[in-house]
């Protein structure tokens, strides 16, 4: 940091009773190059769109369950009365309100919530730590990968208020009619479907300044003897995420300008010939693109994408399990191994998107083998965290119990995967809230309780206090149930054939159902009733976020305070910092002697052995099979 | 705290943080730019038109690949001085590394300032016209040699682009919430011009508040009186009503579907609320006198009207009644506005060949049977040269090549080597100089024949003898652009990754600069970091120097 110093103070003589050890208040909390008051932005800003996609979810699951009655006055209070009179109708939600608020749940979710709170907050708050980093390679690149990523989401959010509104063609924003939508804007740089473009360019440039930072810490700032088999598995998946940042989201970019050179320079990169439409006519475009071009590019990011949202939450979960079992991670190499390959693989098979878009029988069987493939690594990682549990004496805190939680719900989730991987079978579910439901319960009741046991694992070491018990529980237990009452009834209504674009949530089918001849409409009228019960387990999940809410703003000042700087006993060497951890992060130099998971070691007297414990004598050092031969490497 | 490896590589890695970051970087890039040449093979492979090949002047380009990589070799010596430590020299290669990148950055303006004022047309029937549109001249005014004067101009003193659709104006309908300020600011200062004045068709009325009882009897405010002249400002105080009424509606009408709701459940114990829905509506007749009227247009008529010329692309244009893209109607007699080309400098019928061979017609009768050499003599008389042209090219090719053999070892009548489709059905600017050369002894040479290279056609010196006057109207016109991303996924692709390059290079040169022009200070200090810089700075323009490489064959000359 001696050289930022350097050229700081160089710059602004003005400034000079701000150095860099004791900083201003904007430069600490607002403009810090910490990687740590980074990662906790990050966290509190992913948190805060987190909750505004679930309000937009809970409004669109309004009109689903409850279709032609207006929205109730608790769920409209936060839209001024203008926005109201053009957004819906009577107070219901039209179809254009429902699929401007899904695209942008879609969007929100995962480019301005998952991604930042997994990769962005808890990357950033405990990857430096972990490896015995200073701080980051870049710490200023670090500072301006936040500001461009808020950038990015006000963008993006900001066209709520436009003229058009949000953007509204769905979360992948598929051409050709994402590149109509909005069309009646003179202006199209102040149409909802640019915004979404520009802040999509902006959201990928913070991803690429972040990755590259992070990778280059991982590589070069570890500390000594911080061999590649000593990193814990938490590194090793912010390594993998990384580089599928890196280099999935650039076509995607590509894809991006392309749309934007449609929508802005009306050129037809994803414009076939002959298109038309209802509000233009025959379009006045030289035609002759590719909408398929477009899903190609775009799924060649949306599948990685899906790893990039899963693996900090599996790493997390992998830190929790053997802190909690007081055992070390069962087949930690494996793990590290399947972790690699599923980075690879995840980039080979991003075509089982588009089953639907008539590609060929031989690029679907190519893409059908790889996804197929794929569920081995993860699979083998799942079962590696499970087996972690057998024969452990485990400590349920509430961290762990969200870790516990996240096996099973992940499970699921990948499970339900594996038939829409078959070309047959996805025709079939193609689309359907099947789909939904898959993808939900590997990213809400998966990935997100991954996140929440890591929030719960970390809070001591970032603020020095507890997250309240009681209250713990009072998130865990219900979040549990609900999550499941909302997504499991997904799959059943997804097999018999509900579309997953019905903004009625399928009663437009019912009409006919009485007299038999309609044999849909029966079908539908079977299932239809699940849709008040999903919106119910809906409004019960935001309730249970309560708790969490005042736990994460009350423990801040009032919780327990902890007894020492490693108050779960773990091993790795962010618990050896101080609590919470200062500017520079050790206080003494760092030094690594062991795997990062060495619990109930038989020779030690307590029954873990943390990674920075230089060991007593070499003679007593008994030979074990993880540790042989790594400290003559020292 | 100091973060370790800025200046001294670590030992194991032997790598610096920066040239770790910048290989990430790179390997990003390679993915950015790889998904444009994807885009590109996908698109052209997929291409259902007839795909431009060498369709750029390749002597810029390929000044450009030399000029960049002259840069890039530049630049490594600059960074050798630095090793070196040899201030002067490393200023000397960096500056030349520089003034590549602006010469770079001069080349493409030039190219891409061509592109963006060549015309192009696509007929019905499509045949394709490239060329120069005109500019709308006064009456009476020498067509061939106008003076500065005889241009038409509008409001703004610019020249008319004869691409504009006319509309004899009389009556201009707005739709309050969607009038789109800078067009209404452009016609009411057209509108002064001609000296025409819009003023309001009749009274805009409206009950702004609402009644306390249904039977209070509301007076209508008036918002407007007949005869207000158009303006913006009155157009934004109508919104301002309308939103407010809107607004104030919207929550009338939501309360009161509301309570329908309320009393709807109770009548229905045990029904779900998709079977009832059909049943409950909102009791206009008990809310009536709590609405606000949502005046939602305005319309403005002028004696006689004004002549308003509305781009292509901005208007859906009809016999009486035309509608602009902000949902303003336009009532009066659209008058004809043809596209004129001053000079048109190529004739393109691949296309039409195409799409004829798709419907089994042959190309010679499509051709003969195209609006163009029907209604054109000079395209006529120009295409007969053309045949007859390549008749002697063809003539050529057998007398180097010769003919297929047959099975018996014979010469058959099929030639070895036939004209590409593109010689066989194009006439580009060249092939109309040539046959100016030929048919009516108009050439140039020395300089401007050389400046041809990079510009294009010198209509001006070869005149209207090659590159004839053509007024096409509108009804014959399919698609029609610039030479634009707009024109065809060809240059949409060619504008984007050329243009994402450039840009590349601006980023790249303008850091290189910062180091030749704010590096001695910490040359000074640490001389090793500034050499660390510059090699990253420099693998990045490398990079910049690749993509060129990949960029110029498959787009200049494939």
């Amino acid at each position: 940091m001696s050289a930022h110093a350097a050229s700081d103070s160089g710059h602004d003589h003005h400034d000079d009773h701000g150095d860099h050890h004791n900083p201003g208040w904007i430069k600490k909390y607002v403009f810090s190059t910490d990687h740590k008051t980074i990662g906790i932005q990050y966290g509190i800003t992913a948190m805060l769109f987190l909750a505004f996609g679930f309000y937009l979810m809970m409004v669109m699951r309004w009109s689903i369950a409850y279709p032609h009655q207006p929205l109730p006055e608790w769920m409209s209070f936060l839209f001024t009365d203008t926005w109201k009179a053009r957004w819906l109708q009577d107070g219901k939600v039209t179809g254009e309100t429902y699929n401007m608020f899904g695209a942008m749940h879609g969007t929100i979710m995962v480019f301005l919530g998952i991604v930042p709170l997994g990769f962005g907050a808890f990357g950033n708050y405990i990857t430096p730590l972990q490896i015995g980093a200073v701080d980051m390679a870049f710490p200023k690149l670090n500072m301006v990968s936040y500001w461009v990523y808020f950038l990015g989401g006000v963008t993006m959010c900001a066209s709520f208020f436009m003229e058009s509104g949000a953007a509204k063609s769905g979360w992948t924003n598929y051409s050709p009619l994402a590149g109509f939508a909005d069309g009646q804007i003179v202006n199209q740089w102040m149409a909802g479907q640019t915004q979404w473009l520009l802040g999509l360019v902006l959201l990928i440039t913070s991803s690429l300044l972040g990755s590259v930072n992070f990778i280059t810490t991982i590589i070069n700032l570890r500390a000594r003897g911080m061999t590649w088999m000593r990193l814990p598995f938490f590194v090793w998946a912010m390594l993998v995420t990384g580089f599928l940042l890196l280099l999935a989201f650039p076509p995607l970019e590509a894809a991006g300008i392309m749309q934007l050179m449609d929508r802005v320079g009306h050129s037809s990169f994803f414009m076939p010939s002959g298109l038309f439409t209802k509000t233009e006519g025959l379009a006045d475009l030289s035609g002759g693109g590719s909408p398929l071009l477009f899903q190609h590019l775009f799924w060649f990011l949306g599948h990685p994408e899906v790893y990039v949202l899963l693996l900090p939450a599996i790493a997390c979960v992998a830190e929790i399990i053997p802190v909690n079992t007081r055992k070390p991670l069962w087949g930690y190499k494996s793990m590290v191994y399947s972790v690699l390959i599923l980075g690879f693989l995840s980039f080979i098979v991003w075509a089982h998107h588009m089953y639907m878009t008539g590609m060929g029988a031989g690029v679907s069987t190519f893409f059908q083998t790889t996804t197929v493939l794929i569920s081995i690594p993860s699979v083998i990682i799942i079962t590696a965290m499970l087996i972690s549990l057998w024969g452990g004496s485990i400590r349920f805190t509430v961290p762990m119990l969200w870790a516990c939680a996240f096996i099973p719900m992940f499970g699921i989730g990948g499970l339900t995967g594996l038939p829409l991987a078959f070309n047959l079978v996805g025709l079939h579910l193609h689309d359907t809230y099947y789909v939904i439901g898959h993808f939900h319960y590997v990213v809400a009741p998966g990935i997100l309780f991954g996140l929440f046991a890591g929030v719960y694992h970390w809070y001591p070491k970032i603020t020095g206090r507890y997250m309240n018990n009681i209250l713990g529980h009072l998130h865990f237990w219900p979040s549990l149930v609900c999550m499941n009452i909302i997504f499991f009834p997904m799959l059943i209504q997804g097999m018999s054939g509900f579309h997953r674009r019905w903004y009625n949530g399928g009663d437009a089918y019912l009409e006919k159902a009485a007299d038999g001849s309609n044999v849909f409409g029966q079908i539908v009228r079977e299932s239809i009733d699940l849709n008040i019960v999903m919106s119910m387990g809906a409004w019960a999940l935001a309730i249970a976020q309560i708790p969490f809410i005042i736990n994460v703003l009350l423990a801040w000042k009032a919780g327990r305070k902890v007894e020492s700087d490693n108050p779960w006993g773990g091993t790795t060497l962010e618990w050896s910092t101080p609590t919470p951890p200062g500017h520079g992060n050790f206080t003494y130099d760092v030094a690594v002697y062991r795997g990062p998971y060495e619990y109930s070691r038989p020779d030690c007297d307590k029954d873990y052995f943390p990674q920075w414990e230089a060991p007593k004598k070499r003679t007593e050092e008994p030979v074990i099979a993880s540790t042989k031969d790594k400290e003559e490497t020292l | 705290m100091e973060i370790p490896y800025i200046v001294t590589p670590r030992k194991d890695t032997g790598l610096i943080n920066s040239k770790i970051a910048i290989w990430l970087f790179l390997a990003s890039e390679v993915m950015l730019f790889g998904g444009f040449f994807s885009a590109y093979v996908y698109l052209r492979m997929g291409a259902d038109y007839p795909w431009p090949e060498r369709t750029l002047p390749v002597l810029p380009g390929l000044i450009n690949t030399f000029v960049l990589i002259g840069s890039s070799v530049t630049v490594v010596f600059a960074w050798v001085a630095l090793k070196m430590r040899e201030w002067r020299k490393f200023q000397i290669y960096m500056g030349i590394t520089v003034a590549c990148a602006a010469l770079f950055m001069v080349l493409k303006g030039v190219e891409y300032n061509v592109k963006l004022h060549h015309q192009a047309v696509r007929l019905d029937d499509y045949s394709v016209i490239e060329g120069h549109l005109g500019y709308e001249l006064k009456e009476g005014a020498d067509k061939h040699h106008p003076n500065p004067d005889d241009y038409e101009k509008n409001h703004n003193g610019h020249k008319i682009e004869e691409n504009m659709i006319r509309v004899k104006s009389e009556k201009l309908t707005f739709s309050v919430n969607r009038f789109y300020k800078s067009w209404v600011e452009e016609i009411l200062s057209e509108a002064k011009h001609q000296n025409v004045t819009y003023i309001l068709e009749e009274d805009v009325e409206a009950f702004t508040k609402p009644a306390s009882s249904k039977s209070e009897k509301r007076q209508p405010k008036i918002l407007a009186k007949k005869g207000t002249e158009l303006s913006v400002e009155l157009l934004q105080s109508l919104k301002k009503e309308y939103l407010k009424a809107r607004a104030h509606n919207g929550v009338i009408r939501t309360e009161a579907l509301r309570s329908e709701w309320v009393i709807a459940k109770k009548e229905n114990p045990g029904k779900r609320g998709w079977e009832v829905a059909t049943g409950v509506n909102i009791d206009m007749d008990a809310i009536g006198h709590e609405l606000l009227t949502e005046v939602a247009s305005a319309t403005f008529v002028a004696e006689g009207g004004a002549e308003l010329l509305f781009k292509p692309r901005n208007i859906q244009e009809g016999e009486t009644s035309s509608r602009l893209r902000d949902d303003t109607v336009i009532t009066g007699k659209l008058e004809e506005s043809p596209m004129v080309f001053h000079n048109v400098d190529a004739i393109d019928f691949q296309w039409l060949v195409m799409k004829a061979e798709e419907k089994g017609i042959s190309p010679e009768s499509a051709i003969e049977n195209s609006w163009l050499m029907k209604s054109n003599k000079f395209v006529r008389d120009a295409w007969a040269w053309h045949l007859k042209r390549n008749e002697s090219r063809q003539k050529e090719l057998n007398d180097r090549y010769g003919f297929e053999e047959g099975k018996n070892g014979k010469e058959t009548d099929i030639p070895k080597r036939v004209l590409t489709h593109k010689e066989l059905y194009r006439m580009g600017w060249k092939d109309f100089a040539k046959m100016g050369e030929e048919t009516k002894n108009v050439s140039v040479g020395g300089v401007d024949a050389f400046k041809e290279e990079f510009l294009g056609p010198n209509y001006k010196a070869r005149g209207e003898e090659t590159f004839p006057h053509l007024s096409i109207p509108r009804e014959e016109i399919r698609h029609a652009a610039k030479f634009s991303p707009a024109w065809n996924t060809y240059y949409a692709i060619y504008f984007t990754i050329t243009g994402l390059h450039g840009l590349h290079v601006i980023g790249g040169a303008l850091v290189l600069a910062y180091y030749l022009l704010f590096g001695r200070k910490m040359y000074l200090e640490n001389p090793e970091w500034l050499t660390n810089r510059v090699e990253v700075g420099g693998l990045f323009w490398h990079f910049v120097d690749l993509i060129w490489i990949f960029a110029f064959p498959i787009l200049y000359l494939m």
